[in-house]
């Protein structure tokens, strides 16, 4: 069970950013979008038969091959201002059948991820995931962000909309981070790094369907380059954002009427900073979402 | 996480350049456990070592299947006469490279095995009254070259389908690979409606390759009465029911049957032959 590098990339203090699959593939695609532009270098992988199920096997000829594994790649890249090292996973290691990254194989990944890091130098870590939010589709997600330490509240205050957990109506400051995600920002403050997970909202009505939801993508890369100093040209994330809206608008044209109406009414609904009031009530607020809960329990039901 | 091996040898078998066959006990037709049973009745197969489940297995409660509580085993026999290591074990659910690892360190450091078979079933389209060829994978070009002394279809490209997952068998074939240890996947047509019941015939292959490759010398009548039967029981349900009937003439001839044919077959011929059973 280990690191395998290709290379030893000459970094100097770089950020780690890492992205894994998650609900609607949010994290994951602002951060291998993000690693794309950069043109970001591949140099190492974590050996991925210890955490993982293969996913492929070929046979040529009645002879057994290859096995493929979920892959969980390193890449570096040295910016203006910034040297970066990415990490992408292919899937989150699981036990027992479930979604998420839990237990020992996940920390145990969460640590070899931050070995390579603390190897190259690394101080600073950056996760991104999907923040499940009651939002209309047709708005523009906000991104949550939870730091690993008081100090880096000031600075996540400064970044453009973006939300604390203690911003977020009827939390006070509290909630849980799934996954690696969650996992990884435990670990590295174990560790002494510092750490943020940006989370991007997706619309609670969507997260149950099998949609990548680059909008929230888009909304993560916009705080991820200001943040790290980098310029990106968005036009490639901005056509994939064009075409999964013309598909959410198909899916969403298939709900009943009478649910696209409460839908509907998410336009209105504030829950973050809520420093004025909304054009509906917390009472019409509250039985919106309520409803929204109902319908989408009923319809997995009937799956 | 702890380097405490996870397996338990409760005596050491005194065996030189064996093999290992390893059988699931969730498989199509029943095959690996009903071959792997069947193979420690007829040689004599002593239990000596099993995996502790509790790394591999959620042991939150038990399963339980045809009324009788479950509980996931992993356990090694071995057969001194004929040189044979065997193991039945449900597929682990996490840890799996770690758990086929054990299973091939109890193969190698306490049998000193050099040759592995998986036996598995494989979902057919065709009917049981079509002849059935057993097919093999095997880890290197050696072990091809063993096989090809056998009447066996070793010779087809294959890659798993999107969004499907290899087996474990293949898995544990491609973990002995790494270890340069020679390996062979063994697979049996099991027909669609068999599934979830018994396929005696798929067996009996399965046997007939194993008492040819290790000279077991296996007297294969109590299989072939078995056969026979089911085949008696599945004619019974054709002259009951001309639907099924129809059904599998239509699989006999290669037309194929619909989705709603399919499973009306497989419900009729899985109530019937739980209700003689």
């Amino acid at each position: 069970m280990g690191i395998r590098l290709y290379k030893k990339p000459e970094v100097e203090n770089p950020v780690l950013i890492a992205g894994w699959p998650g609900i609607g593939n949010i994290g994951i695609i602002a951060v291998d979008t993000l690693r794309g532009m950069v043109r970001a270098e591949e140099f190492g992988e974590i050996e991925s038969w210890d955490f993982f199920y293969p996913k492929k096997v070929s046979i040529r000829n009645g002879e057994l091959k290859d096995l493929e594994f979920p892959s969980n790649k390193f890449y570096f890249v040295k910016t203006e201002k910034k040297d970066l090292i990415f990490f992408i996973g292919e899937e989150q290691p699981t036990e027992g059948g479930k979604v998420y990254a839990e237990g020992t194989k996940a920390y145990q990944m969460a640590n070899l991820v931050l070995d390579l890091a603390l190897k190259f130098g690394c101080r600073r870590v950056y996760t991104s995931g999907a923040a499940v939010a009651p939002i209309h589709h047709t708005a523009r997600p906000k991104v949550w962000a939870v730091p690993n330490s008081q100090d880096l509240i000031d600075e996540i205050k400064s970044y453009e909309n973006t939300v604390l957990m203690s911003d977020i109506e009827g939390r006070g400051g509290q909630g849980a981070i799934t996954g690696l995600n969650g996992l990884l920002l435990g670990v590295a403050k174990k560790r002494g790094l510092e750490a943020i997970c940006v989370m991007g909202e997706i619309p609670v009505y969507l997260q149950g369907f099998p949609l990548a939801y680059p909008k929230a993508s888009k909304s993560v890369l916009e705080v991820l380059t200001v943040t790290l100093g980098i310029k990106i040209d968005m036009q490639g994330i901005a056509a994939l954002v064009e075409r999964s809206e013309s598909e959410i608008e198909r899916l969403f044209e298939r709900f009943p009427p009478e649910i696209r109406e409460e839908l509907n009414k998410l336009i209105y609904v504030t829950y973050a900073e809520s420093t004025e009031s909304g054009p509906i009530t917390d009472e019409d607020k509250k039985r919106i979402l309520e409803d929204i809960d109902k319908f989408f329990k009923k319809e997995s039901k009937e799956d | 996480m702890s380097e405490k091996q996870p397996f338990r040898i409760y005596e050491k078998p005194e065996l030189q350049s064996s093999s290992l066959v390893v059988g699931w006990s969730e498989d199509a037709g029943k095959l690996g456990p009903k071959v792997i049973d069947y193979l420690n009745k007829k040689l004599g197969g002593k239990e000596f070592a099993e995996i502790e489940p509790a790394d591999f297995f959620s042991l939150g409660g038990v399963s339980v299947e045809g009324d009788v509580a479950q509980f996931p085993e992993s356990k090694f026999y071995w057969c001194q006469q004929k040189n044979l290591v065997v193991l039945q074990s449900y597929s682990p659910r996490s840890d799996w490279h770690r758990f086929l690892g054990a299973v091939l360190d109890v193969a190698e450091l306490y049998c000193h095995v050099k040759e592995l078979y998986t036996i598995g079933g494989m979902v057919s389209l065709s009917a049981h009254t079509a002849p059935r060829e057993l097919l093999a994978v095997a880890n290197s070009p050696a072990m091809k070259e063993v096989l090809s002394q056998y009447d066996i279809a070793r010779d087809f490209d294959y890659e798993t389908p999107p969004g499907q997952r290899p087996t474990l068998s293949s898995f544990l074939l491609w973990v002995a690979k790494m270890r340069n240890m020679a390996g062979a996947s063994l697979w049996v047509p099991v027909p669609f409606y068999l599934v979830s019941t018994e396929d005696p015939q798929a067996w009996r292959i399965t046997v007939e390759f194993l008492d040819q490759r290790f000279g077991l010398g296996i007297d294969f009548r109590d299989l072939d009465e078995e056969v026979a039967r089911q085949n008696e029981k599945i004619a019974q349900v054709r002259i009951r029911f001309p639907e099924i009937d129809d059904y599998i003439r239509k699989l006999e001839t290669n037309l194929g049957v619909t989705q709603e044919e399919n499973e009306k077959l497989v419900k009729e011929i899985e109530e019937f032959l739980r209700k003689r059973d």
